[in-house]
């Protein structure tokens, strides 16, 4: 065994870890903190790609501004799209099953919308940081992966630091827990619940960004971030952000590994495989209060 | 300034069940009232009335703060904390996975009450210095005193004027019960609170209440004006004194 191939997976994995904490920290807000089992943010990260895509191929805007620029947009339809799940689900206690079923309706109505409109061809951006790479000694990092690493771990850190400063971000830790209390101290569930869930998509438009730079894209491929983005919820306890990208982190460099060393077409089982662990082993997750 | 609770004629129940019928009570500026009664005869739903948990299906509900009348009936529980009234409620209802700081903090969410929340938040550890020393432990990890502490902590967060208290005895140790008691005649006297307390432990209540009422089967039964009369009433005898 190489010390070189090693270390190149291990780095390439770390670096994978960074986005797979953008994917997944939308999970960690709406199924871990919300109780909202949102089985539909792969295919909102898809069309934040393709967002970005469009952006980029029709009015050339780097792929990381066009998610900047997109993501109001983002924050505003999560916060209605809450809206229409609480009135028709949550407020009547129906959010279990047909609150389920309602988010895998969507998730097949974004893809196949997405597939109407761009086709099943893959799609690509250019941007000045796809391309190159930084080398040094027997590595080298390529930019359009250590761009993602940064910009993914930058915004959990700012949505850490939002939830853990503000009056809103600790009242979306706690509506969870016991939505009745939080109205003793004077918040309103609904209102911060439709905060949080539009939070959650604005992060879903920034993943799809983060996306469309690490890979070619084409809409049926949020499925395979389904599996990744709930079992890194679960590895990293629910509800802790810091547990999102430490286990962003493990689960990128089991990929990395299992990819190297077994082969590729192992690399999706890998998500499951760790799920299955984590709920033998280790139920409430690394960071699980 | 005035802070006060009126109740008029007030109605309130769960769906075909009603539990109130006809109460009419007040509570006066800057004294204790107990609503004294055994279990199941409406004490919880009358503090959940006054904090708009449940909305009556008649009767008027008012508070005076500083002397500005509202009416509580048509707002939102929100909106009556934001008022100055806090509810520390039955069971504590703390948020256990967050530390006891996080619960504090909480505890200063409406508007009014985020300038000072740093002074109240030490005004709070001195009154329970045990929560100063696990400020960093999680809310569901204490023992029930300890909770109870911080569930009053939380409350007082808020800067309330008018501070209703849930039945602060159930679940603690009989020396917790009286502690807990005269903590609230302290906080009150330190804070000058207005203080309306549902709780069953009649002997507790009364050594601290100016007034009270006695609530049986969701009707006031007797009103007292002061403790010597709630202890000669003949309704209190039979029920919490055993005397026949």
């Amino acid at each position: 065994m190489s010390m070189e191939l090693f270390g190149n997976a291990l780095l390439s994995g770390l670096l994978l870890g960074g986005f797979y904490a953008a994917v997944a920290v939308g999970i960690t807000i709406a199924f871990g903190m919300l109780d909202i089992v949102n089985i539909a943010h792969p295919a909102f990260i898809m069309l934040g790609a393709f967002v970005a895509y469009w952006l980029n191929v029709e009015y050339g805007l780097d792929p990381l501004l066009a998610a900047l620029v997109a993501a109001p947009f983002a924050y505003i339809a999560g916060r209605g799209l809450y809206r229409y799940y609480h009135g028709v689900f949550e407020r009547r206690s129906e959010d279990s099953l047909q609150g389920l079923a309602f988010f895998f309706g969507l998730l097949f109505v974004v893809e196949v919308s997405l597939l109407l409109v761009f086709g099943v061809d893959y799609r690509f951006v250019s941007a000045p940081y796809i391309g190159p790479s930084l080398t040094f000694g027997d590595y080298s990092v390529p930019y359009r992966m250590l761009v993602p690493f940064l910009a993914g771990l930058g915004v959990v850190a700012l949505i850490a630091l939002y939830l853990g400063r503000t009056f809103t971000g600790r009242a979306i830790l706690a509506v969870s827990q016991d939505p009745g209390a939080l109205r003793l101290v004077g918040g309103n569930p609904v209102k911060i619940k439709e905060a949080a869930f539009g939070l959650s998509i604005a992060t879903a438009m920034l993943a799809g960004a983060l996306l469309v730079i690490i890979q070619p894209i084409e809409p049926s491929m949020g499925r395979e971030f389904i599996g990744r983005a709930f079992a890194i919820c679960v590895l990293g306890g629910m509800t802790s952000l810091l547990g999102t990208v430490v286990a962003g982190a493990i689960l990128g460099v089991a990929e990395a590994m299992t990819t190297t060393y077994v082969g590729a077409a192992w690399g999706p089982a890998v998500s499951f495989g760790l799920l299955l662990i984590t709920l033998a082993v280790r139920p409430s997750g690394i960071f699980g209060r | 300034m005035g802070n006060s609770l009126s109740v008029e004629g007030l109605h309130a129940g769960y769906g075909a069940v009603k539990v109130l019928s006809g109460i009419d009570m007040s509570v006066r500026h800057g004294e204790t009232a107990a609503l004294l009664g055994t279990n199941g005869n409406g004490k919880s739903t009358l503090l959940k009335c006054l904090t708009g948990q449940i909305r009556p299906s008649k009767g008027r509900i008012t508070a005076t703060i500083d002397g500005q009348t509202h009416d509580l009936s048509a707002l939102s529980t929100e909106a009556i904390v934001a008022l100055g009234i806090a509810l520390v409620p039955e069971g504590r209802r703390l948020f256990p996975k967050l530390t006891v700081d996080e619960n504090l903090t909480l505890g200063a969410m409406p508007k009014k009450a985020r300038a000072g929340m740093e002074e109240r938040r030490a005004f709070c550890f001195e009154a329970f210095p045990r929560l100063k020393e696990r400020r960093r432990q999680l809310a569901g990890s204490m023992s029930g005193g300890e909770q109870q502490m911080l569930a009053f902590g939380r409350a007082l967060m808020s800067a309330p004027k008018i501070l209703l208290v849930d039945e602060p005895s159930v679940g603690l140790a009989p020396i917790l019960v009286a502690r807990m008691i005269d903590k609230i005649a302290e906080l009150k006297a330190a804070l000058g609170l207005t203080v309306l307390m549902a709780e069953q432990n009649f002997n507790q209540a009364i050594r601290i209440a100016d007034r009270g009422y006695v609530l049986v089967h969701g009707e006031i039964a007797h009103a007292a004006e002061d403790a010597a009369s709630l202890k000669a009433n003949d309704v209190v005898r039979r029920l919490y004194l055993g005397v026949d």
